[in-house]
């Protein structure tokens, strides 16, 4: 049976290979679009672009202002006429436009409260509700420094809280590390189902998969065969995107062993090639597989917690997202690269993927065999 | 030449009624994905879940936990009582911050002094822990506003009037719901995702069958064939953009405010564009395989990440928005936001319509000269 199989696995490997632009895209994939989805800062809530109106133009207000600062703010530009509030929010150029009243000074010197606008663009509803909060927070604390500061000597004893701030696990809260993991997990989901569904569909369309059937090699061997080279070839290319990217580029800790994450990875890749070919044995064309793929591809990718917080989904949602399995392989990545968790820790996210890719290769081998009867 | 450009599109219309199977699921498809992301994708950070470790036990110190447990933003799962507890939640994922409450809190505040309690944030999934602090950071300065108050009518001081307060207003989406700016958003990135797709293995699929060599000794210039092969795909993706807008404003209820006509029209030239850039690919890879991966690459990722449907463009690095100024879907995405939410001037959308026809004329003409390439 072995070299049943090895003679198949060559097979599937010089197709792979021979097609120069497919390994021009792959090396594409597990490289460039790594390192620009790094870059990309696509889910980032921080640097709100922000512009300031100042009617008040005092050391009042520049000294308050001087608060908003990046990470949380990014100032993109001083407005000069009432006008522009709108074009710019308008526009888009501005998410956000803090409009300091011109007695600003005069209100806080005279022991007054002085009013400060802030316009929100609410089409970017998350970035909106989190710069409201982050102002908020801001101005409560400038505001209980000027109380302090007025009511002189006897703030000396006015009781206050102050918190030290220690975020763990990725200190500097870099979104380069989070999102060129999250993206090289996505990669490791989508080539390995496309690469399998494709090369299975495309026996069908030439009509190659009778010579196949009729060759000695039982089903599972086939399958096996059309399963080893995706696994040897995605494992190899995470490891240029560790090579390449993550660490010379993103400095991305591995505080975790290594040898354990691509344990789960080979897991993960084998669950979604198995459900690559169950794609594949129900679908005719590659143009219909396709089509299966992104049905469930897209809610895989964007349902499985990392764009989302889990804990704000519906709860039958939630429940549907517990049968994908780069759930558990996102869960299982992040901690094991960024948080050092052993493999107890992450057992159940490995025991997860074990059972949903085993079930998805029976049903599909299952199907193959019907459907040759 | 017009029957020629006739035969072509029935041809291609052709093939694709009579496989019954794609064409169900070229319509089916996004309207399911559309649901099933319309409603999961809820980026509102409420519930976050948190745990304490108050190693003072005080009255005071339950009231400061009692800001966090009863507001909407946090979910308080457990009371540690040891650090290594806190460790472990974080570790697993169970929770996403912890608060340590010193054990000399209570007694620093009544001695009028600072009490430090110590915030603990899993960083590892990045924008999400900035959220959490500037949430912390808020419900800190609210406390301490509280305590400001107590001690100055303690010291029979007059309460001070807050130096400064802050009036939000929010513009285009006044209640804040998600659903208003995610919808538009899935809007942009399925015409831009779909339309690619269906595309890229129009010119590819001949190539591997053969049949291609009929279409170059057959007697139809280039462009004829190129633009015989989009019309039909791009009718598709029409009915595609017909059941996602009636989706978008019946069944999710998203705000509309605009003209239905402008974004109609800046639809089907963006669904042109769209369908350019599969065509595209399909004329430049050799094999099926190559061409669906490089769309899926080159289309679903980016059209998410560089089109400013989660992040402002303005809030990115200058290579980001360098791309973003590249594709397609963030002008239209800037246009799905104006027409649904701000109701502007059609003058406001008239850039993003001259980049959206220089990008069709752009990606055509490319796809035109590469397939001509070919033949020779």
């Amino acid at each position: 049976m072995s070299r049943r199989v090895l003679g198949l696995v060559r097979k599937e490997f010089a197709q792979i290979v021979r097609d120069g632009p497919l390994v021009f895209i792959l090396l594409w994939t597990f490289t460039v679009a790594i390192y620009t989805a790094g870059n990309s800062r696509a889910a980032d809530v921080d640097r709100i672009p922000t512009a300031i109106f100042d009617l008040s133009q005092s050391a009042a207000s520049r000294d308050f202002l001087s608060h908003l600062r990046p990470p949380y703010f990014k100032i993109v530009g001083y407005l000069v006429t009432e006008d522009d509030v709108g074009r710019w929010l308008d526009e888009g150029r501005a998410s956000i436009v803090v409009l300091v009243p011109p007695d600003f000074q005069r209100r806080i010197a005279a022991g007054d409260t002085a009013h400060v606008q802030v316009l929100t663009d609410g089409a970017l509803a998350t970035s909106a509700t989190v710069a409201i909060a982050y102002i908020a927070g801001i101005s409560g604390q400038y505001s209980a420094s000027l109380v302090a500061r007025r009511s002189g000597a006897a703030t000396a004893r006015l009781p206050a809280i102050d918190e030290r701030l220690r975020v763990r696990f990725n200190p500097n809260m870099l979104s380069t590390w989070f999102g060129s993991l999250l993206e090289l997990m996505t990669m490791f989901a989508m080539v390995s189902l496309l690469l399998t569904a494709a090369n299975m569909v495309r026996e069908k369309e030439h009509g190659t998969l009778e010579q196949l059937l009729v060759s000695p090699a039982r089903p599972v061997e086939i399958f096996v065969a059309k399963i080893v080279p995706t696994l040897i070839i995605v494992l190899l290319l995470s490891g240029l995107s560790f090579l390449l990217v993550l660490r010379p580029l993103f400095h991305v800790p591995i505080r975790g062993s290594l040898p354990l994450f691509y344990a789960g990875a080979a897991l993960f890749v084998f669950a979604m090639t198995s459900l690559g070919m169950a794609i594949a044995v129900v679908a005719t064309t590659l143009a219909q597989a396709m089509m299966i793929m992104i049905l469930i591809l897209q809610p895989m990718i964007f349902l499985s917690g990392a764009w989302n917080p889990p804990e704000a989904m519906i709860p039958w949602l939630r429940a549907v997202g517990m049968l994908s399995p780069l759930r558990y392989f996102i869960d299982f990545g992040y901690s094991v690269i960024l948080k050092g968790s052993s493999a107890a820790v992450v057992a159940p996210d490995l025991a997860a993927i074990a059972i949903l890719g085993t079930a998805m290769f029976a049903f599909s081998i299952g199907w193959f065999r019907r459907s040759l009867r | 030449m017009r029957s020629r450009i006739v035969a072509i599109l029935r041809k291609e219309s052709r093939e694709f009624v009579r496989d019954p199977v794609y064409l169900a699921l070229a319509i089916v498809v996004p309207a399911v994905v559309m649901t099933l992301l319309g409603l999961g994708f809820v980026l509102d950070v409420t519930n976050l879940p948190v745990a304490f470790y108050d190693q003072d036990q005080s009255a005071i110190s339950r009231e400061y936990m009692y800001g966090f447990t009863n507001s909407e933003y946090f979910r308080l799962v457990r009371i540690a009582r040891t650090t290594a507890e806190l460790d472990e939640l974080l570790q697993t994922g169970e929770v996403r911050a912890a608060i340590i409450v010193p054990s000399d809190f209570s007694r620093a505040l009544r001695a009028g002094r600072t009490a430090t309690i110590q915030v603990l944030v899993d960083g590892s999934f990045a924008s999400r822990a900035l959220i959490v602090t500037g949430y912390i950071a808020a419900a800190d300065a609210q406390f301490n506003s509280t305590l400001t108050a107590q001690a100055l009518a303690r010291l029979g001081l007059p309460p001070a009037a807050p130096p400064i307060s802050v009036d939000g207003r929010v513009w285009f989406n006044p209640t804040l719901e998600t659903k208003n700016s995610i919808v538009p958003g899935l809007l942009v990135i399925s015409l831009m995702f779909y339309p690619g797709l269906l595309a890229a293995l129009v010119v590819v699929r001949e190539k591997e069958r053969g049949t291609i060599f009929n279409l170059y000794c057959a007697p139809i210039s280039r462009w004829e064939i190129i633009v015989g092969k989009a019309a039909p795909y791009a009718a598709v993706a029409f009915v595609d953009y017909l059941l996602l807008f009636v989706m978008s404003v019946w069944m999710f209820g998203v705000r509309f405010v605009g003209d239905f006509f402008v974004l109609t029209t800046g639809a089907a030239l963006y669904i042109v564009c769209c369908i350019g850039v599969g065509l595209l690919i399909s004329v430049l890879c050799p094999t099926q395989v190559a061409a669906m991966l490089a769309t899926f690459v080159g289309l679903m990722t980016p059209s998410i990440m560089f089109s400013g449907m989660m992040t402002p463009v303005a809030s990115m690095e200058p290579s980001a928005q360098a791309i973003s100024r590249l594709i397609p879907a963030s002008y239209f995405m800037r246009m799905v936001r104006g027409v649904f939410l701000k109701r502007l001037g059609f003058d406001a959308y008239l850039p993003d319509f001259c980049r959206l026809a220089l990008f069709g004329l752009v990606v055509y003409s490319i796809a035109i000269v590469a397939f001509r390439k070919k033949v020779a």
